[in-house]
């Protein structure tokens, strides 16, 4: 008899183990509602128009910028003047770029190759990011007077930074955005004062007439995408969850050569790889790292007669071994 | 010599000098083991995630020592509290596995951290001297030189928050750019 107890007593403790596991294995994806949030917070800097200004923070260091952005059915215009320091103004058509630098009379042009601006900052699709971040809800919150959902973005492994989102309720538009390494702010995004929806003047998406002048020097940063395998460089082995996004030739100022670049993300942070001929006229190399503002890491290290220069949102380890696993290819 | 090999690691000796060291570590056992003991020193000062430590040895001696276990018959007799065992085995085993599965249910809210299987190749990196192109000593600045904002600047897109060429606030950028490379 006892035995008979013993058995179905056993039998009870595994069907409790299973179903727990089956709890487990549900909770290791993103819940369904958080990766709602995430999708609307990624469409919705694409289909408002909004106009604000918004503050960069890191390290001590503050930055403000007033942006104005439209969509319309010619697509996506914008406007970003950084406040603080020397002036500097984007414009943005679509994925065409261009940089005003009003003190220096220099204007840069360059294609998007990736969300980088705030508000607009998340990919599609979205796969890649609930691949490698637990993204879940954590409460709402109020900034700049909207009501705001707050998104928690976990990294599932030391590859990465956190994140954290603060998404206006009605619209979807992201009002906060923050870099975040365990509970450390490292950088963050945020809207001191924001309109959404309001109709805006055409006119203030185009160069001013200040800024149209004849003596002013343009340099397009990109000269070409190339082509898989085009490079005589390639990336041997990228950490879990990184993967190529584009490969560049670049136009880099002050630089006589054309710079290789090559861009990999994770679905959020980015790291590029510059790979250039070491000059003769150029003073040497430094190897080593160099730690920038906010949740920049840079990597520096020769190969044969070539510099290679790493750069990314990510922490040091990441910006190493992606670095350390550039090879020439035969 | 050992202070030599110290010397070594930070890039101390000359030519001459860094030849006839190598050959004496290639020969001397008890200057391979401060070779590795220097890197693991460094390695734990840089707080390195991945220590330069080589525990094959250590291993395989701990297993040549390891007791061979021999199992004892099954004798009849014993059968029936065998059978009871079995059911404590289970049940204890059950309750293991309960607790594991709590565990692992309540570390998923927590990120895990990935344990980069490279030991044995950086083992064989760090073992013994090779010259390699790049100098052994890894700069640290806080503040990158300023010709690093163009590749901030390509990077980030023209993002706000990132200083651009010709643009530079940090007077502190310049002047060592300028000791650094002296133009």
């Amino acid at each position: 008899m006892s035995r008979r107890i013993f058995a179905l007593f056993s039998l009870f403790l595994l069907a409790a183990i299973s179903f727990q596991t089956a709890c487990a294995q549900e909770l290791s994806r993103s819940t369904e509602s958080a990766l709602d949030w995430l999708k609307i917070m990624a469409d919705a800097p694409r289909r408002h128009n909004y106009s604000g200004t918004f503050v960069y923070y890191a390290d001590g260091h503050v930055e403000t910028s007033r942006i104005v952005h439209k969509t319309d059915q010619t697509g996506e215009r914008e406007r970003i003047e950084v406040l603080d320091g020397s002036p500097r103004i984007v414009f943005r058509n679509n994925d065409e770029m261009q940089c005003y630098l009003p003190e220096s009379k220099k204007i840069f042009t360059e294609k998007r190759w990736f969300r980088k601006f705030f508000p607009d900052i998340l990919p599609f699709p979205l796969d890649d990011v609930d691949r490698n971040y637990y993204v879940k809800e954590a409460g709402q919150e109020r900034v700049s007077d909207y009501e705001c959902q707050v998104l928690s973005l976990i990294p599932r492994d030391s590859f990465r930074y956190g994140y954290q989102f603060w998404i206006d309720t009605k619209t979807g538009v992201p009002v906060k955005a923050a870099v975040v390494n365990g509970s450390q702010i490292i950088e963050q995004f945020a809207f001191a004062q924001l309109e959404i929806d309001r109709e805006i003047d055409s006119s203030q998406l185009k160069p001013g007439q200040t800024l149209i002048a004849d003596d002013w020097k343009t340099t397009n940063l990109l000269t070409s995408i190339l082509n898989e395998g085009e490079l005589q460089w390639q990336i041997k082995s990228l950490p879990a969850g990184f993967k190529k996004l584009v490969e560049m030739k670049r136009n880099l100022v002050e630089k006589t050569a054309l710079v290789d670049h090559i861009a990999v993300s994770d679905g959020l942070a980015t790291v590029s790889v510059f790979i250039e001929p070491i000059s003769k006229d150029a003073p040497s190399p430094v190897p080593g790292f160099f730690t920038s503002r906010g949740a920049i890491n840079i990597y520096v290290r020769t190969l044969d007669d070539n510099k290679i220069t790493t750069v990314g949102e990510v922490p040091l380890e990441t910006i190493k071994l992606i670095g350390d696993s550039v090879v020439k290819k035969n | 010599m050992k202070s030599k090999v110290s010397a070594l690691m930070d890039g101390e000796l000359d030519q001459q000098d860094v030849s006839v060291i190598i050959e004496a570590i290639k020969k001397d056992n008890e200057l391979r083991d401060e070779w590795k003991t220097y890197h693991l020193i460094g390695d734990a000062l840089r707080q390195s995630s991945r220590l330069s430590m080589n525990i094959a040895s250590g291993v395989s001696q701990k297993l040549k020592t390891e007791p061979t276990v021999l199992s004892p018959n099954i004798s009849r007799t014993t059968e029936r509290k065998q059978n009871h065992k079995v059911l404590a085995f289970s049940m204890a085993a059950s309750i293991i596995a309960m607790i594991s599965g709590w565990v692992i249910m309540h570390n998923l809210y927590k990120p895990q951290q990935i344990v980069v299987a490279e030991q044995s190749k950086r083992d064989t990196l760090t073992a013994s001297p090779i010259v390699v192109s790049s100098p052994p000593l890894i700069h640290n600045y806080s503040h990158p030189p300023v010709e690093m904002n163009d590749y901030l600047f390509v990077h980030r897109e023209f993002s706000p928050g990132v200083t651009m060429n010709g643009q530079v606030t940090n007077v502190n950028n310049v002047t060592e750019y300028h000791e650094r490379y002296g133009r």
